[in-house]
């Protein structure tokens, strides 16, 4: 047994070794075909535009949306730039976000911590999760106005009862086998919270905050479409009504790349934060 | 040792606490209300609202054809993206091929605020049922896609071999291994679709509609019956939480070895 261990470590390292360099063939392949992929759909998109298979009303080639794209950058459209309204789009989106972060998460915790506070909060989180936003868009318009105030406080409340019940259940899943291990040991109740709840309840809250984030940029750009008079979310709708296909599409891809973007921002955030995530 | 109050306690004290505000805020005294019934109708106003909606209805359909509307076009779109979503993602989980194929569209689509293409499907298809519907099809399609195939990843892989070592088909193994491990997840992904569906639907009906919940409480907004737009919003909460509810119902039926 003792004389085999080593080779079967040597084995294990060689199987392992082959298995890695198998899987990154693999995956660079899997790169190779998700790049060909994207230039298959770009080359059709160019082909059928290119040969006036559909009219440039109904969906303009890649280099109109190219051209449109540097004009607008430089030049804006109906006075805003690019730059400007994608600014003004995350602006709300991250404004309401962030206030729903600081208020949702310590909330949260508080009704995962104590069932009083669960059960007296609950039932308004859990009615407000399932509602569309946009259905209470209309109060808050009649409320704060038709300015920012309305569409950060529908962020806000758009991201708040996700945030707050990812952050309750976070904490409910603790082992309360650990909690007493830690009171067994003399820790003291906020000691508790920052070295046993906290970190248990991490992995939950993080996907809670990219599940909201989510639903706050869907939000922030039907709210603009609905009333307002910049971001990205104005500029497709204001376009749509000129026939301006270029405008919208040059609209949905910065608007994919960017929900893109956020997304990815909170999974890396997620992997340098919740770096334990899996391994328990 | 101190007598703990059950939480139900607690749960009725903040709902009549926050009635009591809201009574408050609203109720006609000498001065008038506190708030304007503009801005936030009492109970009495929300209550007599109601009646008027469903005993005449709102803009001469019943409340029931704008809520059946609004039921038809989450159904269809849901029903249908969500099958080709499942569809598409188990054979994403299944070839690695597909999967880089597809994967683009699907990562590019699912982030995308579904509004955003609603503006360039009313272009190509007109402002009636047909955008919305597609609409909602495309807001289903890549949620379901990706949890069908993180269904299929996270079969464990001693269970396959098990069943081929046992002597079981291709077929066989995605039948009775692959699909029933999968089917949680991809019920997970389904709730999550309802929800985003219909969100998105109330939104498509406030921002391009003429009939439905949405289009409803946008069109009271706009003559200041606030009445209206309350008693609205209620009936999109409650029919959202009936929409979840009846999925859980339908998984707990299915996927009855759920967490066991």
């Amino acid at each position: 047994m003792s004389l085999s261990a080593p080779a079967d470590a040597t084995a294990a390292r060689t199987v392992t070794a082959v298995a890695g360099r198998a899987r990154g063939r693999r995956e660079s392949s899997a790169y190779a075909l998700r790049a060909a992929s994207a230039i298959a759909a770009l080359l059709l998109w160019y082909g059928v535009t290119a040969l006036g298979l559909v009219s440039a009303d109904f969906l303009p080639g890649p280099a109109a949306v190219l051209h449109t794209f540097l004009d607008i950058l430089h030049n804006g459209y109906r006075g805003t730039t690019l730059g400007q309204d994608s600014l003004a789009t995350l602006g709300r989106c991250l404004g309401g976000f962030a206030g729903a972060v600081l208020t949702g998460v310590p909330l949260g915790l508080c009704m995962g911590l104590d069932r009083r506070v669960a059960a007296a909060g609950n039932y308004i989180v859990q009615f407000m999760r399932p509602l569309p936003p946009l259905s209470y868009l209309i109060l808050l318009i009649l409320w704060l106005g038709t300015g920012n105030a309305s569409k950060v406080a529908l962020l806000y409340l758009t991201a708040f009862p996700i945030v707050t019940s990812a952050a309750m259940a976070g904490v409910r899943t603790v082992p309360r086998q650990r909690i007493q291990a830690a009171l067994s040991l003399g820790a003291r109740p906020p000691q508790i919270l920052a070295y046993v709840v906290l970190p248990s309840a991490l992995p939950m809250i993080f996907t809670g905050l990219r599940i909201a984030l989510a639903a706050a940029f869907s939000t922030v750009v039907a709210a603009e479409l609905m009333a307002a008079s910049d971001g990205l979310g104005w500029m497709v709708f204001s376009a749509s009504q000129f026939l301006r296909t270029d405008v919208i599409v040059l609209g949905i891809i910065v608007l994919g790349l960017l929900g893109m973007a956020l997304n990815w921002m909170l999974v890396a955030l997620d992997a340098a934060v919740v770096h334990w995530r899996g391994v328990e | 040792m101190r007598t703990r109050l059950p939480p139900v306690i607690w749960a009725a004290a903040s709902i009549c606490a926050l009635l009591a505000v809201w009574i408050g805020l609203t109720w006609n005294g000498s001065h008038g209300p506190v708030v304007q019934d503009l801005f936030l109708p009492g109970p009495g106003e929300l209550w007599s609202g109601f009646l008027d909606l469903a005993s005449s209805g709102y803009k001469g359909r019943p409340l029931l054809v704008h809520i059946g509307f609004s039921l038809e076009r989450v159904l269809a779109g849901f029903g249908t993206g969500a099958v080709v979503g499942t569809v598409l993602g188990l054979a994403m989980g299944y070839a690695p091929r597909l999967d880089a194929l597809a994967s683009p569209f699907v990562e590019f689509l699912r982030p995308l605020p579904q509004l955003a293409y609603l503006v360039l499907l009313i272009v190509w298809f007109g402002i009636g049922e047909e955008s919305k519907i597609i609409l909602l099809f495309l807001a289903a399609l890549p949620v379901s896609a990706v949890a069908a195939r993180a269904g299929v990843r996270d079969v464990s892989a001693g269970r396959v071999q098990v069943a081929r070592a046992l002597g079981a088909s291709e077929w066989q193994v995605f039948r009775h291994v692959v699909f029933p491990s999968a089917l949680s997840e991809i019920f997970t992904g389904a709730r999550l679709a309802i929800g985003i569906v219909y969100g998105t639907l109330i939104a498509a009906e406030i921002i391009a509609g003429s009939t439905g919940l949405g289009w409803m409480i946008l069109d009271a907004g706009r003559f200041l019956r606030s009445d209206y737009v309350f008693v609205g919003i209620v009936i999109i909460g409650l029919l959202g939480i009936l929409l979840d509810r009846s999925l859980v119902g339908i998984e707990r039926r299915v996927v009855h070895w759920a967490g066991k």
